[in-house]
């Protein structure tokens, strides 16, 4: 493995090119009359974003923006995959006693959902814990080196962050993480807890159902739980999302080589597929423009390019053994924060059953990508979860987080 | 209605520079080590595709070719919809008792799949019957109009079949269709059959599931029947599609705009999305370079643009045609190739209609008309045919 490496975004002048031509021939669709969201991106926004992308947008500001965020590039090993180039944010707090903690991503977001929480995170004060905080893009995802063999799956991405933290001196930490990032660091804490994964956080909750066989008592709970008004709301919201917005995983965990090629190739392509759920996922968040802009160029840029970050769909659809838990078992201690517009969301009484939970919160806004949204409240559940006398105080022995 | 106009393709010059642009500047993916076809199109394939498509490949010879075929253009109108331009091959048979046929395509396909059989059904002689053959681009297909107000459902689709057939001076039909076709075909042979169609024909037999209740006999038909070794074979098969090959529909009929903007703007993106079908949907069907992108090429020039095609998966899902397969009293025939996507129990299939025919092929698959074209004009000879199960069905028209 190799030492810690600066790291500096530098996009290419003949990518920067070779980008304007496309978007300057960009041929768009016409579209249903007063489609609006129904169909999917709506045309009028779609137009303006690459009006914009063509005209004005300035990627170098941006590039310039993000290069001011502490970040690095390290060689990590993983068994059966060899030596992954892995990029990172990276980010310790004065505070002598901060506890470390791993920041995963998911998809369509990146390393760039960490950067709201990070001056928060890092903070020191009396008044609440401080974090260093570590935040990898996934392999295939921003500057991480991509994955080309087979079989990548969840206990090689735990063994990727467990070796990156590590590396960074940090043999024992917590985890936060939604979408993938959830997944992933709940890899990380059944593989790695409790000798280095402490407790893990996230804003997505998600479980296996319960079957009659398997959890008869969880699966009878749930029969006869009183579901509050606002879990039936959340169910209802759940239930558009698995009939209407999903067919990018159908796609993503069965062919995406055959989507890759659009996104690789098409920017207004990609802007739309990832556009799409900024919107639909967030809870009215006001993104701008440019914001949209960044976050697709991210994908654009990628080092890999944008198909690998679809490929980790496919490879978690395809296990070699499909019984291996998808939502494994872990016995750190877990905290939870539900934000109201977030995709999925499941009846409490079922995701209490699957682990320790000793943190809850509930919030009135927020959806899926709850850091970038709502730094301030997911910051303020972490410091409650993890301060002087929260649940999961002291988990990092001698990281008071003071 | 406008009477009906003869037309030629002709795709203007700085269409054809775009695309070559937009091809010169085609950005690849890179690919998962020995991937082959398990995560969709294969880079190779598609790199050689792109390369043949920018270098070699001739779009105004093919243009030319196509613009052999007997096309034309018409406006019909459909309630609530108002006039739709339809773009169609039209061809009659030498054979004055020729039996008018419409022939309907679906996604990916075209009106090219009725190209190899069109000459085989209008040959006449006293040893089979001859059809005179009317093959239309669906909405937003080919040249003809896309329908850009919501809710296009099939029975309008039927509508402008029949009045189109009506308008050529077919008021009684018979019809042929597989994917799409099949599903309004049926539709049109469920509301405007037995009047004017007499009779369907398809290679795409598919139906919804029996419930218990229903129809308990079926059900348990269906259960206890012990299935050849071909049925068994060819429901593995279906399995696998439903499976592993339906990323394509769960995203069209969900987000048909979302993926339009990568169809509408990306040569290689809507090669390999419509390719990746090609392949898996044929039956090791031996496709030259030049075939697949005149196939492409057709969508990527079509009047509406390629996002449009995909609509009408949103639409159909919408409405609930898609599960709900309408009742008709029409003579129905089957017929199965083994590599079609699904494979249904023929018993659940016999009890929705009245079948008059049914077909096994050893070899074929989903676009039986481009691939089997002898083998498909070998059974609607057999089913319309003077001793026929279906002969004479439409009066006047023995077929000779």
């Amino acid at each position: 493995m190799t030492s810690e490496q600066p790291f500096k975004i530098a996009v290419p002048d003949d990518a920067l090119a070779l980008l304007k031509r496309k978007l300057d021939d960009t041929r768009l669709p016409d579209e249903v009359d007063a489609a609006e969201w129904a169909y999917g991106a709506p045309l009028a926004d779609i137009k303006r974003l690459v009006s914009r992308w063509k005209d004005g947008y300035d990627w170098r500001t941006h590039e310039r923006e993000l290069n001011a965020f502490p970040m690095f590039t390290r060689t990590i090993a993983v068994d059966e995959f060899g030596e992954l180039d892995v990029h990172y944010v990276h980010q310790k707090s004065a505070a002598k006693g901060a506890i470390p903690l791993l920041f995963v991503h998911g998809w369509p977001g990146s390393f760039l959902e960490v950067t709201k929480i990070l001056p928060l995170l890092t903070a020191v004060s009396a008044d609440h814990p401080s974090f260093h905080v570590v935040a990898p893009s996934l392999p295939g995802y921003a500057w991480s080196e991509g994955v080309l063999k087979k079989g990548f799956v969840a206990e090689h991405y735990a063994e990727l962050f467990n070796k990156l933290m590590i590396s960074l001196g940090y043999s024992e930490y917590v985890t936060q993480g939604g979408d993938w990032g959830h997944v992933l660091t709940l890899a990380a804490a059944s593989k790695y807890g409790p000798e280095h994964v402490k407790a893990s956080h996230t804003n997505m909750p998600i479980c296996d159902p319960p079957t009659l066989s398997e959890n008869p008592i969880t699966f009878l709970k749930c029969l006869i739980a009183s579901f509050t008004s606002r879990e039936r709301e959340a169910a209802a919201a759940s239930l558009d999302f698995f009939k209407n917005g999903m067919g990018y995983v159908a796609e993503q965990t069965t062919k995406p080589q055959t989507l890759g090629f659009s996104l690789a190739d098409s920017p207004v392509g990609l802007l739309a597929w990832i556009y799409e759920k900024l919107v639909a996922w967030s809870d009215a968040y006001p993104w701008t423009d440019d914001e949209v802009l960044t976050w697709i160029s991210i994908y654009w840029f990628s080092r890999a390019g944008p198909a690998a970050s679809v490929r980790i769909y496919y490879e978690f659809a395809h296990l070699d053994n499909p019984k291996r838990a998808r939502f494994p078992e872990t016995s750190v201690p877990v905290g939870f924060s539900f934000f109201p517009k977030e995709v999925m969301q499941l009846p409490r009484v079922l995701l209490r059953a699957q682990a320790k939970i000793v943190f809850e919160s509930e919030h009135e806004v927020g959806g899926h990508f709850a850091a970038y949204e709502q730094p301030s409240a997911l910051v303020s559940d972490l410091r409650t979860m993890f301060g002087k006398s929260g649940p999961a105080a002291g988990v990092v022995p001698g990281c008071t987080g003071y | 209605m406008t009477s009906e106009q003869p037309f030629k393709i002709a795709v203007p010059d700085d269409a054809l520079a775009l695309l070559k642009r937009k091809l010169d500047d085609t950005r690849l993916p890179d690919e998962v080590n020995a991937a082959e076809w398990a995560c969709g199109a294969p880079l190779a394939d598609i790199r050689r595709l792109v390369s043949r498509w920018k270098d070699g490949y001739d779009w105004r010879t093919h243009e030319r070719k196509l613009n052999a075929l007997p096309m034309f253009t018409r406006t019909i109108a459909v309630d609530g919809f108002g006039e739709l331009n339809v773009h169609y091959v039209h061809e009659k048979s030498a054979a004055k008792g020729a039996i008018p046929l419409l022939f309907v395509h679906g996604w990916p396909g075209s009106f090219l799949e009725v190209t190899k059989v069109l000459p085989l059904l209008t040959s006449a002689s006293a040893d089979h019957p001859s059809f005179h053959v009317v093959a239309p681009s669906l909405p937003g297909y080919a040249w003809s109009e896309g329908v850009v107000e919501k809710g296009f459902h099939a029975k309008y689709y039927a509508e402008l079949f029949n009045k189109l057939m009506i308008s050529l001076g077919y008021t009684e039909y018979v019809t042929q269709g597989g994917d799409w076709g099949h599903v309004l075909t049926l539709t049109t042979a469920s509301l405007y059959g037995p009047k004017h169609v007499k009779a369907s024909h398809t290679n795409l037999p598919m139906c919804e599931p029996p419930k218990f209740f229903k129809n308990p006999i079926v059900l348990l038909k269906c259960l206890i029947t012990s299935f050849t070794p071909r049925e068994r074979e060819a429901a593995a098969h279906s399995q696998n599609f439903f499976k592993d090959g339906m990323g394509y529909f769960a995203e069209q009929t969900t987000k048909p705009q979302t993926i339009g903007f990568s169809l509408a703007d990306s040569p290689v993106g809507l090669l390999a999305w419509i390719y990746e079908k090609l392949v898996a949907y044929t039956d090791a069907y031996p496709w030259t370079d030049d075939e697949v992108l005149t196939w492409i090429s057709i969508y990527w020039f079509s009047r509406a643009g390629p996002a449009a095609s995909v609509r009408i998966y949103y639409e159909l899902a919408l409405s609930g045609e898609l599960i709900v397969f309408p009742k008709t009293t029409v003579p129905v025939g089957l017929s199965f190739f083994p590599k079609e996507l699904a494979r249904f129990p023929k018993p659940l299939l016999r009890s929705k209609g009245k079948i008059v025919f049914e077909s096994e092929h050893e070899a074929g698959g989903h676009f039986a008309a481009y691939e089997q074209p002898e083998a498909l004009v070998g059974d609607l000879r057999k089913m319309f045919g003077r001793s026929g199960p279906a002969a004479g069905v439409v009066f006047g028209c023995t077929g000779y």
